[in-house]
């Protein structure tokens, strides 16, 4: 029995110190991209997802590498959780002709059909629709494999948003919908854009989807929650919604902790829930060496330093690609 | 009078405040004006309480909302921080405010402003930098202006929030950070008609918005070696083409400048217009974006809009003039410019 339970407890913790090395990788690569907005290196709007890590990790845990996600604006995060790389990622935001979208897309547009990231789009709420249509496919060929969106507060507002609802729920699409509630649209507070008294369960439960909450800076009840409702997709085709609330740690594009609008989530809140440093806590609390957590973090910042390197040396697309691409052949 | 010098920015936030005082009917709404729409309402909604409001994440209801307010009497200016992003609000701009008047059989007004920017920047990409000035154009029951500088900005806005029809402004981003002395006061620019800019007599140079202003950098390179009527467009919906008759019956040349796509563009609009009752000295030219999206890395968008020394070297090559040449730093080419314009 002992030596079961602390296979078990061993067990566990691998998988903890697997999703944690994946959070942090996230973590890491933000950290590495905002040093290098600051000098001014990145001439491709960025959004940084930093803070909202348990929310891509803990979702996309739940999934297996032949379901599919797509993102939107703020989608570093979303494509790395997915297997995503760094190096085509970074070569992608310095417009290189080796980068995800060969330099034409940028930060706001990430795309890796390897690793079954469908796509992101800015364009809020488009994501939506998108994905339901990725799952359509899903079920029509009978593959037996979902796809989840992720999107934010603002987003969920645009009308085609319920009216996806509405029809995922028709057509029984095997689809996730993922909220990330950071209570922010750029700099407009949740607060003054809902009616007194809106209520998204009674909402998406009125459409007949499953609805969820969950604690978006905890990546145990985000990856349990999404477990659950992704079982239940597989199962019944009901499609379902994941609200996680989470905090913006930046300003909405730029790596600033702007304060100046942010009078409910505070800097010191922010901190207070950080998933990556809140998750680290755990593993030493259970016994992990936190010498192990430092040497991981810094191998991975060693290893995406070499691929930014890699991508400052890499070539920039010729003129000639400018018309290239625009229909497929 | 002293000069007062004002930024773009600076001019739309100060014909947006005149307007809320001199008109109760008058109010603002969109994502994020409270906040201040990129400088151009900030501080408003302390000073107009309950006028400058914020909104949901929802373009086709709030500009509808609009649009209702509009037709009970409001007199509302309508915010969107891109055109992609008042797109979702198609069906109300286009085939809701735009027919109302007309269906009806008159009398029945849409007085609302609707401010749009335009996305050229660094790092925008194929679905944040499209103009779709040609779409606007093409909607018959829209007035729309492109302002070119800080004091058409302040005048057009005035202009259209006066007007009792839908009025679309369509503001090229690239532009915010120009600055031009502007009036303190109130005053209006005509919203349906081109402006002669600079009088010459060798060609006519048609342009708009950003491209207004590359067109008169262009004229700095040119100096003395041509005499170039420089005319804004101004107004795409109706486009007054009368005025730019007028000069190439003038010059006889025509070269027209837009900073989008060639197809569909303002310049072959301009450029049927002219050829249908005129023959000139040289075929017309249009100098424009390629005839595919814009691209996000700037090793690309290096070659998508034209320059100034494109604008000059075209405007050289017509009047069979040796060209220039002249590199154009990364600054130059891929930062929104904050000169001073006369
Ligand atoms: C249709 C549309 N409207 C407006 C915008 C401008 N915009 C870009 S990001 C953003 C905020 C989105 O907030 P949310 O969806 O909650 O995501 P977050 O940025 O908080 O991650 C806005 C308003 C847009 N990209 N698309």
């Amino acid at each position: 029995m002992a030596v079961a339970s602390t296979k078990k407890k061993s067990a566990q913790e691998n998988v903890l110190l697997k999703a944690y090395t994946h959070m942090l990788k996230l973590r890491v690569a933000q950290q590495e991209l905002v040093k290098f907005y600051l000098d001014k290196k990145i001439f491709s709007m960025v959004h940084f997802y930093i803070g909202q890590e348990a929310v891509a990790v803990g979702v996309t845990d739940a999934l297996t590498p032949n379901d599919k996600t797509m993102g939107n604006h703020r989608s570093h995060g979303h494509y790395l959780a997915k297997g995503g790389n760094f190096r085509a990622l970074i070569c992608e935001l310095l417009g290189r002709s080796n980068g995800l979208a060969k330099g034409k897309g940028g930060s706001m547009h990430m795309i890796d059909k390897s690793v079954n990231f469908a796509g992101s789009t800015p364009l809020l709420g488009s994501v939506a629709p998108l994905a339901a249509g990725s799952a359509f496919e899903q079920k029509y060929n009978k593959r037996g494999t979902v796809t989840a969106a992720f999107y934010g507060d603002g987003a969920s507002e645009e009308g085609v948003v319920y009216e996806t609802y509405n029809l995922a729920g028709l057509y029984k699409l095997p689809v996730l919908f993922v909220i990330e509630n950071n209570g922010l649209s750029i700099n407009s507070r949740i607060k003054d854009r809902r009616a007194p008294g809106y209520d998204l369960k009674k909402i998406v439960e009125g459409y007949g989807l499953t609805y969820e909450r969950a604690n978006g800076n905890d990546y145990h009840d985000v990856h349990d929650k999404a477990r659950a409702l992704v079982e239940g997709i597989r199962a019944n085709h009901k499609p379902a919604v994941l609200e996680c609330m989470v905090y913006r740690h930046m300003a909405h594009s730029t790596p600033l902790t702007e304060e100046k609008y942010r009078n409910d989530d505070t800097l010191e809140k922010r901190q207070q829930h950080d998933p990556v440093k809140n998750l680290a806590g755990e593993l030493i609390a259970s016994g992990v060496p936190e010498k192990k957590l430092v040497a991981l973090e810094e191998e991975l910042r060693a290893s995406m330093q070499s691929d930014i390197a890699f991508a400052l040396k890499s070539p920039y697309p010729k003129k000639k690609e400018l018309y290239t691409d625009m229909y497929s052949n | 009078m002293a000069e007062r010098i004002l930024k773009f920015s600076d001019a739309i936030k100060e014909a947006t405040d005149q307007m809320l005082a001199e008109d109760k009917r008058v109010y603002v709404l969109g994502l994020g004006v409270p906040q201040g729409a990129g400088g151009t309402t900030n501080g408003l909604h302390e000073k107009y309480p309950g006028r400058v409001l914020d909104t949901p994440t929802s373009e086709a209801s709030l500009t509808g909302l609009a649009v209702g307010s509009a037709i009970a009497g409001l007199r509302p200016i309508v915010h969107h921080d891109r055109v992609e992003f008042s797109l979702l609000a198609a069906d109300q701009m286009f085939t809701q405010a735009a027919k109302w008047n007309y269906m009806f059989g008159g009398g029945n007004p849409v007085p609302i402003t609707i401010r749009i920017v335009v996305g050229r920047q660094w790092g925008n990409g194929p679905q944040h930098s499209q103009a779709l000035y040609s779409m606007f154009g093409a909607v018959r029951g829209l007035k729309v202006v492109i302002p070119s500088t800080p004091y058409m900005a302040k005048g057009l806005l005035i202009a259209a929030a006066r007007e009792p029809n839908p009025v679309i402004i369509l503001e090229p981003r690239w532009l915010y950070g120009t600055k031009q002395d502007v009036p303190t006061e109130m005053y209006e620019v005509p919203l349906s008609k081109a402006k002669v800019v600079r009088k010459g007599k060798d060609i006519t140079v048609v342009a708009y918005g950003d491209g207004l202003v590359s067109s008169l950098e262009a004229l700095d390179i040119i100096g003395s070696k041509a005499s170039v009527e420089l005319i804004d467009v101004v107004s795409i919906n109706p486009l007054d083409i009368a005025t730019i008759r007028k000069s190439v019956a003038k010059t006889g040349r025509l070269l027209c400048v837009d900073t989008t796509s060639e197809a569909f563009g303002i310049g072959s609009e301009v450029i049927a217009g002219v050829m249908k009752t005129q023959t000139l000295k040289v075929k017309p030219v249009s100098l424009a974006c390629p005839n595919v999206p814009c691209p996000t890395s700037t090793s690309l968008t290096e070659f998508w809009y034209p320059t100034k020394v494109d604008i000059a070297n075209k405007v050289l090559s017509m009047l069979k003039k040796g060209g220039v040449k002249q590199k154009l730093s990364f600054e130059e080419l891929h930062l929104a410019p904050s000169l001073t314009l006369k």
